[in-house]
């Protein structure tokens, strides 16, 4: 695999943020919650300790964004995995022909398609209340289609080399010739996908907080939504927060860009 | 005929789905109506009037029923029938889909070719970045900047109203910007792939001019782009709620979020319905057009 620059200045600012979530996990644990100072409400960024301007409540900027950031991450990794492995595992069901999985998986990717992924949450949040766990299931929910039919594929085109048709006739297991020979050959195509994805879940789960329905005050999404209110007075909490979210999904798909690149047979020689 | 079946049973599933799920969440429509303090009475009444007292069976017989006949009942909110509701709020969610797709389409196309034809070079690399940034502004961040921008520091587009052509500019362009990145990028990735085709150079030895070879494989790649336009297509159709809702926009999206809120069942469930249609028939045209591009692809 050749390192190309996508995958440098995406993997540079990647480490950035992971350091900056996690040296903020270290100083201050997972449960802080920024100082409001109803006195600093909105002002503007400077280098006497509001590094990024305050916001409505008078908290730090920085702070909030901070807590938000770590948020983020632990919600976007949590909800990729979960939808990933559960994506494989059907994906392969599917290409095997085991009866109505493949079936069930076209109507379901239909129907995840035509319901607004938010109305899907609206539904599971006032099941479930506001809360993380809600937040986390319904986008594993939405999310697993994906990685499901790229799986899928993958899987079939695997089925039809040498190697696995070779397996198959000295019968090998099910289950041994799945993790032996078709994980290994399908996880370069779907780790592609996973990069991809945790941008799409750092979006959806802001969009989702934009709307009031996040399960944290500090989403990204929601303290964009505060921000949009105050745009004339304050446009620094709306610049600062975009850009910064920006940069992350940035840096994912310039990650997830470099990955294919780097991936694809043709490009070996 | 095949397709109507597929259509009509996914039509099927939808509705369902969403019948059972906004009965199974808690939130009670007539409570909304009447507010907490209501008598039990007024409650007992209005539930016989909105049909809420039958068993939930019988209800879902007359909803499916009602579907098929394209009655789709009275909002209980507003009051009007749901198929009037539809095609009021279609309107503005229709004009800004389609300009933003035709608008969006030939830009992609034209700015993907651009970039691939310069691979390597500094035009590719501004393409390509700038697409990326573009591509990777969630709407909610977008729309907030392009207002700062325009509206607030320039002052030269008004917001949040659906009433000129020029209250239609910075919603079109929240959606036209990320919508023709992404056609750029695949655009500029097919051609790549397809560039390197034998067949390629055997025209240049035939002799072709390098525009016409340019068409034919821009030709070639009609399909994957279409794939890409008609997902966008039924997205941006079916209402897009956040665009709608940050500039006011009366559209079938805001229509839907507000109908969720009030648990305004015939609403949101004839809003499903709606865009289960408006997807499976975006999906039946670009077949059909991928078919007359494409000649190895079957009906």
């Amino acid at each position: 695999m050749k390192i190309n620059k996508e995958i440098k200045i995406g993997g540079l600012i990647l480490v950035i943020y992971f350091f900056w979530a996690m040296i903020w996990i270290c100083l201050n644990g997972n449960n802080y919650s920024p100082a409001m100072n109803i006195e600093k409400e909105l002002i503007s960024p400077s280098l006497n300790g509001f590094l990024f301007g305050a916001d409505v409540l008078g908290r730090s900027l920085f702070e909030v964004l901070s807590v938000g950031l770590v948020y983020t991450f632990s919600i976007s990794f949590v909800v990729s995995l979960s939808a990933c492995l559960i994506g494989i595992f059907i994906g392969y069901l599917s290409a095997m022909k085991i009866k109505y999985v493949s079936e069930f998986m076209d109507l379901f990717t239909n129907i995840i398609f035509i319901f607004p992924s938010i109305l899907l949450a609206i539904l599971v949040m006032s099941m479930s209340g506001a809360s993380v766990t809600g937040l986390v299931l319904c986008l594993i929910f939405t999310s697993w289609p994906g990685y499901a039919r790229i799986a899928r594929g993958e899987t079939l085109r695997v089925m039809n080399l040498g190697f696995v048709e070779s397996a198959r006739a000295i019968g090998v297991s099910n289950f041994r010739l799945f993790y032996k020979s078709i994980l290994p050959s399908i996880l370069p195509v779907i780790s592609i996908h996973f990069v991809l994805g945790l941008s799409g879940v750092v979006i959806s789960e802001a969009s989702l907080g934009f709307l009031g329905l996040g399960a944290s005050e500090y989403s990204w999404g929601a303290i964009l939504a505060m921000a949009k209110v105050v745009l004339l007075e304050a446009p620094h909490v709306v610049l600062v927060t975009s850009v910064l979210m920006t940069g992350l999904i940035v840096s994912l798909n310039l990650f997830s860009d470099g990955l294919r690149d780097a991936l694809d047979p043709k490009n070996q020689n | 005929m095949k397709f109507l079946i597929k259509t009509l049973f996914t039509l099927l599933m939808a509705i369902t789905i969403i019948f059972f799920a906004l009965r199974m969440t808690p939130g009670d429509p007539v409570e909304r109506l009447l507010g907490p303090e209501a008598k039990q009475e007024e409650i007992n009444k209005y539930r016989t009037e909105l049909g809420l007292d039958k068993t939930l069976t019988l209800q879902y017989v007359d909803f499916v029923k009602g579907v098929f006949s394209l009655d789709l009942g009275m909002s209980f909110f507003n009051k009007a029938t749901v198929v009037t509701l539809l095609k009021e709020r279609m309107k503005p969610t229709l004009t800004l889909a389609l300009i933003s797709i035709f608008l969006s389409t030939p830009i992609g196309l034209f700015l993907g070719t651009f970039a691939a034809v310069n691979q390597g070079n500094m035009k590719d690399y501004g393409v390509r970045f700038g697409s990326l940034i573009l591509l990777s502004f969630p709407i909610f961040s977008l729309a907030p900047l392009l207002v700062l921008i325009f509206a607030v520091k320039a002052g030269v587009l008004p917001v949040s109203e659906w009433t000129s052509l020029s209250h239609m500019v910075l919603p079109i362009l929240t959606l036209v910007l990320p919508l023709s990145s992404v056609i750029i990028r695949v655009m500029r990735n097919k051609y790549l792939e397809e560039v390197n085709n034998l067949w390629v150079p055997v025209l240049q030895a035939k002799g072709l001019f390098n525009k016409a070879i340019l068409v034919r494989i821009i030709k070639v790649c009609m399909p994957t782009i279409l794939n890409v336009v008609a997902i966008q297509l039924s997205v941006v159709m079916a209402g897009t709620m956040i665009t709608e809702t940050i500039f006011d926009i009366p559209g079938v999206g805001s229509l839907l979020f507000e109908a969720i809120g009030n648990r305004d069942y015939p609403v949101v469930q004839g809003v499903i319905a709606y865009s289960t249609i408006v997807y499976m028939v975006v999906y039946f045209v670009i077949d059909f057009l991928n078919s007359k591009l494409d000649p190895r692809i079957e009906q």
